[in-house]
């Protein structure tokens, strides 16, 4: 195994191949506090990718609720598992990586879903954490949580599945950073399958192959976001590019809400990945799962999220605003931009949208009436 | 020392161990390539209780990561036929379990032969060849034996009590093509749902290179018997292996029943065949 760095881990690991950066990389970021599990994401990949034969069982972007929501079934509690403890020191993970824990013989420490853990996407949906009885419900507040987590292939820095692959059928593309799995080289050994910790390589037992996560690679090639991007509903995401810390641009979106305010957070950076799906944590589950989940940090990013000032709050506002990929970014007074790299403007909006309050009686029609936020 | 080099030098020297093993099963020290009018192509067939058994010891594949770390399958029994211009090989295994599917986490039982593209005193690594040094293999699927037995692959062969309400390309005759675009693989010519037949014919140059062998012509039939499973395999003979010359045979097993697949599996060292002088 060679020697690389992983700046969301703050030191060096190890990994079957040595460090090979992209030239871009392929990045998003997620605020779960928006998504409502409409599932449109899902449907809009489904539509596009998976409608095949063999592909029924395919979910290459999922929503599912946290805590008791798994696509496959438990896969983050088998995976966590399986890694034993996970120590952090000061932003710096003492801990073992997916590749440090491999046993003798293998590439990654993995973890094979049965069959039947697929069977059930929708497992623990709007399910709390804790009962809200005895009235709780009408009490405002009450300590009961759940929050919805979108998941798509985190085109990893260090990709297991590209790692476990014997025959390198995967390979992460130098110009984007997209992971993709070659379809007229694999053999169906399903070793991706068992590699990836996120679960997003899926075998297709009528083509014989295993399928994956393309980020809709032909969309991006045109400038233009993902489908599950461009469908979300809850406009809560955000593609774009991701610099490394050391080159953080603070006029590049991706890279401000990563590296500059550090509000947007890895799913569960431990395994070693330095996935590249970012997510803005939810504002009000408990600290140990938040740690466990997006590593360190956490509490920080919720309370600059919570007391956003115009700034971040402009750039949220550009979330959901336009299907092109926006790779650079301004807010001029009440005005957002979105700006291709040579500043030409892509789209424009509001930094608070105009607020018009109707009076609840219709004088002139003698009828009442209801207002909508 | 390359590590192509020591791959070859522990491959010799498993070669001895193998032969000293097996033979006071058979007292052979090589596999005998006998002459037949007819070529057997059913494990079946009586002709081959005429055909000497020669037993080959299976060790986990160890050198490459995946790793093969427990040993299942211990030996295969070969027999092995020509008729002049083809080679019949005969190889039966014991694993309990019939596994016919590939499915997801669950992988089919195969078998497989290797010999060197070249009949030649240099041989190549008995890992799968070496650059420069490429090696032919025939690789039989237990699925794909079902599906030529009369099984075709579906959905509904998997999974009878599945349900779909519906495929965009059947919506209208004029959308089938679409079919296609949600199988990729199979579009680019990737027959691992099924080669049509029992078997591929692939080329290797080391580990991880297996590639189609577009010039090869294997044929298969593999069958369950009491204990396991019986598959003959046959191919074209190694061009330049005249009557009286020696090759090398590699052999390869996976129990898909207890995960073999790809790099998991059990293998043979080089084993030296000889083709019958008459
Ligand atoms: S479309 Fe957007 S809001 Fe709806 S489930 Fe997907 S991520 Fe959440
Ligand atoms: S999320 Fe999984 S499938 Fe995607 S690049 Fe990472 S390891 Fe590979």
């Amino acid at each position: 195994m060679a020697r690389v760095y992983n700046w969301q881990l703050g030191r060096e690991m190890s990994y079957w191949y040595p460090e090979s950066r992209p030239q871009k990389q392929f990045a998003a970021v997620f605020d779960v506090n928006k998504c409502i599990a409409c599932q449109t994401c899902t449907l809009a990949c489904k539509t596009t990718w998976t409608s095949g034969r063999g592909q029924e069982y395919m979910l290459w972007n999922n929503v599912e609720t946290k805590p008791y929501g798994f696509y496959p079934l438990a896969w983050d509690v088998n995976v966590l598992d399986a890694l034993g403890e996970q120590r952090w020191s000061e932003g710096r993970y003492e801990g073992r990586t997916l590749f440090e824990a491999a046993r003798a013989g293998e590439r990654v420490l993995g973890w094979r879903p049965e069959e039947l853990d697929y069977a059930h996407p929708n497992v623990g949906e709007d399910d709390c954490a804790g009962k809200v009885d005895r009235g709780h419900a009408f009490g405002g507040q009450h300590l009961a949580w759940f929050f919805y987590l979108a998941r798509i292939c985190n085109h990893c820095t260090y990709p297991a599945c590209l790692a476990s692959c014997p025959r390198t059928s995967i390979y992460k593309r130098p110009e984007d950073g997209i992971v993709l799995l070659d379809q007229s080289r694999c053999r169906g050994y399903q070793e991706c399958v068992k590699a990836c910790p996120y679960k997003k390589v899926f075998f297709n037992p009528l083509t014989g192959v295993s399928e994956k996560c393309i980020a809709c690679f032909p969309k991006i090639e045109q400038g233009l976001q993902p489908q599950c991007f461009a469908n979300c509903i809850g406009k809560i995401r955000l593609a774009g590019w991701l610099s490394t810390p050391d080159k953080a641009n603070p006029d590049n979106p991706i890279d401000y809400l990563v590296h500059v305010r550090k509000i947007a957070k890895p799913l569960m950076p431990q395994l070693g990945l330095e996935p590249n799906i970012y997510y803005i944590p939810p504002l009000h589950a408990p600290d140990d799962f938040m740690h466990q989940m997006f590593g360190p940090g956490v509490k920080e990013a919720i309370a600059a999220y919570r007391h956003a000032d115009d700034d971040l709050a402009g750039l949220l506002a550009l979330f959901g605003s336009t299907e092109r990929i926006v790779p650079r970014w301004k807010r001029s007074g009440e005005q957002v931009l979105g700006l291709e790299e040579d500043g030409s403007e892509i789209v424009r909006v509001p930094l608070r949208e105009p607020v018009h309050v109707r009076a609840g009686y219709d004088e002139g029609r003698a009828i009442l009436r209801t207002n909508c936020p | 020392m390359k590590v192509s080099h020591w791959i070859c030098a522990l491959g010799v020297s498993t070669v001895v161990a193998c032969q000293r093993a097996a033979a006071p099963a058979s007292a052979a020290t090589e596999l005998v390539l006998r002459t037949a009018s007819v070529l057997p192509d059913d494990p079946g067939d009586a002709a081959w209780a005429r055909a000497a058994v020669f037993v080959v010891p299976l060790i986990p594949q160890d050198m490459v990561e995946p790793r093969q770390l427990v040993a299942t399958t211990s030996e295969l029994r070969v027999q092995a036929l020509s008729d002049g211009t083809r080679a019949a090989l005969r190889l039966e295994w014991s694993d309990a379990s019939a596994d016919q599917e590939s499915r997801p986490a669950h992988f089919s039982d195969a078998c497989a032969l290797q010999l060197p593209a070249k009949v030649a005193a240099d041989i190549p690594a008995p890992q799968m060849g070496e650059p420069g040094k490429p090696v032919e293999i025939s690789y039989w699927r237990a699925a794909w034996q079902r599906a030529v037995d009369g099984e075709p692959l579906t959905l509904a062969s998997l999974y009878p009590n599945a349900v779909v309400d519906h495929y965009p390309f059947e919506a209208q005759p004029a959308h089938r093509e679409i079919a296609e675009a949600y199988a990729p693989a199979r579009a680019l010519g990737n027959d691992m749902a099924g080669p049509g037949s029992a078997v591929q014919d692939l080329v290797a140059t080391g580990p991880g290179t297996l590639e189609p062998r577009t010039a090869g012509d294997s044929q298969a039939r593999g069958r369950r018997t009491a204990t396991g499973w019986a598959v003959v395999i046959s191919r074209s003979l190694p061009t330049g292996l005249v009557p009286g010359q020696r090759t090398q045979v590699a052999f390869a097993v996976w129990q898909g029943g207890a995960g073999e697949v790809g790099a998991r599996k059990m293998r043979t060292a080089w084993v030296d065949m000889l083709r019958e002088a008459h």
